[in-house]
């Protein structure tokens, strides 16, 4: 009788186990408690989505991102206004670096990493014997519309224009910055990026197309006839990294940048001269002469190249360690944005810039690419974000620059270059009584009367290899030739001390 | 408005789905619907999205028509009209650019050719409206009465604009009767979740090393080069279209839908005409019924009719001559192995039926993706190494080694999750296990998805614009 019970007890509450529910109410209860899981993790993040502050510029990508669209009835039916709206959705979402980060560390899962890694980014194609090549970028491939406008779109802005500007100068970087910038010079021009592993670090290489450079030799040689031997005219072009450190086994997709730069050389003027800074550099690749997460070269290779130029124009010039070096540790630049390697950011780098001993007794006039004064101040400014860290120099690319020294040896210089050249001038400021700096991509005004009217004595074209071969140098004859004739006023002299 | 964004996965969807369970009967419910499936549709096209009405208005008219008359002529007389009313949309939206093309082409003559953008998802929603022409004329379906109800099937947003193409007779039924149950919200959303992170985290990704290969002048890559990369391709195609059709047949079963699948693993078949009863499954199906079976010109015609079908299949994919190529390169095959015959095929070593149909369908797909003639010929000759002799291509080179070793694990990833495999792990816990084996294998689920979720998510940040490749057709 008491066994009985017993058992029924027990049967009793094994019928309350989990397999002992018909699988129909198994199945329904799981499906509620599966909801009550995905449910409430979707909302959430939609809802964080709607609430949380939405970025209006990528550090990484050094852009703007997409803003709220206009309606009109117009770009509602054409489906820009749509377009649109997504896209400033999904361009704007909150934390969108610090995601991007997350998404590409996830990415690095996908494969093997070994010490001798290569991550290709881009489509490199193989570089065939510089006979075969037509000026520029040739045999470089034509990257397609789809990627042109990813990586435009990534790259537009070196200068993200915003915060990094220098005080007085900071209106100037108008909306325009962002398009204007996409033509940034060196990597229009790309064979393909390659992320390399050596001695334990992350190394990321534009590899190069090739090209012979004759764009760029004959605006120099015009130049030279317009202006005559009272200017004296440098060429100095840049190599870029992978000139340095491309492994072997991919030599043959990097084209030999000296041999351009000796091509440039055959082709210009006797009078113009030329500096092949290749070798130099070379004999210091073992030192940080290159950034490893971003397109430029260091400071440091900037004085190497500094102090040839310096010799070759018979210049006195300052041993590096007569400067003060600054540091800022935790630079990642742009190559990050490009190749999207995780790597590249858990791996980064010091940014380590010099200032001359007589920086206090210079001064730098900031004015609008077509030379309207705007203020003076500073030539190396403080960065706000350390991603931004090259914008040390004058604050970017879109303005003119002139620097008063304390020397006072009637030298005029004045610098037409890429953003490779920012890093150049403060090794000068021992050198010349004026300097003057003009972006070769911006520079509104004709160069030729530019450099009569303000009685410049040296001409120095210093710019990387990309845009000495490539689409860039179409701009060094539009400097000579355009706007022709106009006076040009300098509002900056009444500011003078 | 694409699935693979975060705007439609967390403002459109959630909206969407919130309006949808808060009303209570299923004629609000069907408002719902098809409201938000125009605003779906109008946000991509927002003229366009008048088509769509128009022809599910024509269509549905020629269907009551059917119903009304009782004379079987005048009955095939209206569903012509209708069905010519249907292909003129596609011709002149699809194809009228590429005819006349062509006509210059062989003519010499210099007729403007017209610049007409294709309104997206109209190969789809044409073939069921003509679909459902044809079921109305054989009376396997009753026509739909109510004008608001066939407009829900044409435009139902989760297939409307790139599959599967839903048969009428699929959701007749639960267009008026459905019950949304708690099961079918669960596992639609997981099956949706699946969907998008086969699309995301695998189809993406694998794109962006196709691009880098053959997204450029294809004529120095190398021979292993060309066949890594078009296998990649192969696996692109599968996980971006299979993982769209995951995301219709999801959201419609959320919605209390129950389509049919479009895709069964066809990478395991063992001969081509078993690839095309495993891969897009309802476009085959749908010229299975309504082409191949149909005598058109006087009594059926099998091997006519064969190359037809084909013919048509490449030629619904995009208005290019590779495209048709393509149809008729599986169509020949076909053609060969019904020579054959099945049973000898069966009879054949696994092994060898297994690459045999792999080397086939991977060669397809470089047809496929080559809309460039002078690429294509430049593919033929890479991918059978005569380019080695004629142009002095390597054998293998240093990138695709490199981009092997970069993707090895997204590779084998993409290639099991392409086999049945998970769908075995999945039958163990729901039918070898007791309610216990089955609530681990559902909350270990429900654990991925979230997991897959959040990644998903998390890469489309970084992809403010991805179209998915289905779109074209």
């Amino acid at each position: 009788m008491e066994n009985k019970e017993v058992q029924s007890v027990k049967k009793r509450k094994r019928k309350k186990g989990l397999n002992n529910i018909p699988r129909k109410g198994v199945e329904r209860g799981f499906a509620i408690i599966s909801l009550m899981i995905i449910v409430p993790i979707f909302f959430v993040a939609a809802l964080l989505m709607v609430i949380l502050p939405r970025p209006e510029v990528s550090e990484i990508e050094k852009r703007k991102l997409a803003g709220m669209p206009e309606f009109t009835f117009d770009s509602y039916f054409s489906g820009e206004y749509t377009a649109g709206l997504t896209e400033h959705y999904d361009d704007t979402v909150p934390y969108r670096d610090d995601l991007k980060n997350v998404g590409y560390s996830f990415k690095s899962l996908f494969g093997i990493h070994t010490e001798d890694e290569v991550k290709v980014v881009g489509k490199p194609s193989v570089i065939k014997p510089v006979g075969d090549n037509k000026d520029g970028q040739s045999e470089a491939s034509e990257p397609d519309a789809a990627e042109n406008s990813k990586t435009e779109s990534q790259q537009s802005g070196e200068n993200p224009g915003t915060e990094s500007q220098p005080e007085h100068s900071r209106e100037e970087s108008s909306q325009e910055t962002s398009q204007e910038s996409s033509e940034d010079e060196e990597v229009t021009v790309e064979n393909g990026i390659i992320v390399v592993k050596n001695n334990g670090h992350y190394r990321a290489l534009e590899l190069f197309g090739g090209g012979s450079g004759s764009t760029y030799a004959e605006a120099l040689n015009n130049f030279h006839k317009d202006l005559g031997d009272s200017v004296k005219i440098y060429s100095m072009v840049a190599p870029l990294a992978s000139e340095y450190y491309t492994p072997a086994s991919y030599s043959d997709f990097n084209a030999s940048q000296k041999d351009s730069i000796k091509s440039i050389e055959s082709k210009l003027d006797k009078d113009i001269v030329s500096i092949d800074i290749t070798d130099v550099l070379g004999e210091h690749k073992d030192e940080e002469i290159y950034f490893r997460t971003d397109h430029h070269w260091t400071p440091l290779g900037a004085y190497y190249a500094a102090e040839t130029f310096a010799k070759a124009a018979g210049l006195s010039f300052k041993d590096l360690s007569t400067y003060k070096k600054n540091d800022m540790e935790g630079f990642v630049g742009t190559m990050y944005g490009f190749t999207e390697d995780a790597n590249l950011n858990n791996d980064p780098e010091v940014f380590s810039y010099y200032t001359p001993g007589n920086i206090d007794k210079c001064m730098t006039y900031y004015y609008t690419t077509d030379f309207e004064y705007t203020g003076k101040g500073r030539f190396f400014n403080g960065v706000g974000d350390v991603r931004s860290a090259y914008l040390t120099f004058m604050g970017g690319d879109e303005q003119v620059v002139k620097v008063k020294t304390d020397v006072k040896n009637g030298k005029k210089l004045l610098i037409v270059k890429d953003s490779y050249g920012n890093a150049i001038p403060g090794y000068l400021f021992g050198s010349y009584e004026e300097i003057y700096v003009v972006d070769m991509r911006y520079f509104g005004l004709n160069l030729v009367d530019f450099v009569k009217q303000n009685n410049v004595t040296d001409m120095l074209f210093t710019m990387v290899s990309y845009s000495a071969v490539g689409d860039n140098a179409d701009n060094l004859e539009n400097l000579r030739t355009q706007a022709k004739g106009r006076k040009i006023v300098d509002e900056g002299l009444k500011d003078e001390d | 408005m694409v699935f693979s964004s975060l705007f439609f996965l967390y403002v459109f969807l959630p909206i969407c789905l919130f309006c949808y369970y808060i009303c209570k009967t299923i004629e609000q419910k069907n408002i719902v619907l098809i409201a938000a499936s125009l605003i779906f549709y109008a946000w991509g096209e927002p003229v366009w999205v008048s088509l769509l009405v128009i022809s599910a208005f024509v269509n549905w008219f020629a269907s009551r028509l059917i119903g009304y008359l009782k004379k079987e002529p005048k009955k095939k007389l209206v569903a012509a009209a209708a069905i010519v009313f249907d292909l003129a949309l596609l011709i002149v939206f699809k194809y009228s650019g590429f005819i006349v093309e062509n006509i210059n082409a062989v003519t010499g003559l210099g007729i403007p050719v017209p610049e007409i953008v294709m309104p997206i998802g109209i190969s789809f929603f044409t073939f069921q409206a003509i679909s459902y022409i044809m079921d109305c004329l054989w009376g396997t379906v009753k026509p739909q009465k109510k004008y608001i109800n066939f407009l829900l099937y044409l435009s139902l947003f989760p297939q409307l604009v790139a599959g599967p193409i839903v048969r009428y007779s699929v959701i007749d039924e639960e267009i008026t009767n459905r019950k949304i149950r708690a099961v079918d919200i669960s596992e639609g959303a997981k099956r949706a979740i699946l969907g998008i992170a086969k699309k995301v985290i695998i189809a993406n990704n694998l794109y962006a090393v196709v691009e880098q290969f053959f997204g450029t002048d294809i004529t120095n890559l190398s021979f292993c080069g060309t066949w890594y990369t078009v296998i990649l391709y192969s696996l692109y195609v599968y996980f971006d279209f299979s993982g769209y059709s995951d995301i219709a047949i999801g959201l419609g079963r959320m919605f209390g839908f129950h389509f049919n699948e479009n895709f069964n693993y066809p990478f395991i078949c063992k001969t081509i005409s078993e690839f095309w009863q495993r891969w897009h499954i309802s476009l085959s199906s749908f010229f299975r019924d309504y082409l191949f079976y149909v005598p058109i010109f006087g009594k059926p015609r099998k091997y006519f009719n064969l190359f037809l079908v084909w013919f048509c299949t490449g030629m619904w994919h995009g208005a290019s001559w590779n495209f048709i190529f393509w149809g008729l390169y599986f169509g020949l095959f076909i053609f060969i192995e019904t020579k054959i015959g099945k049973k000898r095929l069966k009879k054949w070593n696994k092994v060898w039926t297994h690459i045999y149909s792999k080397i086939i369908i991977v060669i397809g797909f470089g047809i496929f993706y080559f809309t460039d003639l002078g690429q294509l010929g430049r593919f033929f000759m890479n991918i059978s190494g005569l380019s080695m002799i004629t142009n002095g291509n390597e054998f293998s080179d240093i990138l695709t080694r490199d981009s092997l070793i970069n993707n090895l694990f997204l590779i084998i990833f993409a290639i099991i999750v392409s086999m049945p495999i998970l769908e075995k792990v999945k039958y163990f816990f729901y039918k070898w296990g007791n309610n216990t084996v089955y609530a681990a294998g559902q909350l270990g689920g429900t654990l991925i998805c979230c997991a897959l979720l959040i990644i998903s998510s998390i890469l489309l940040v970084d992809n403010t614009n991805n179209p998915f490749l289905y779109f074209r057709f």
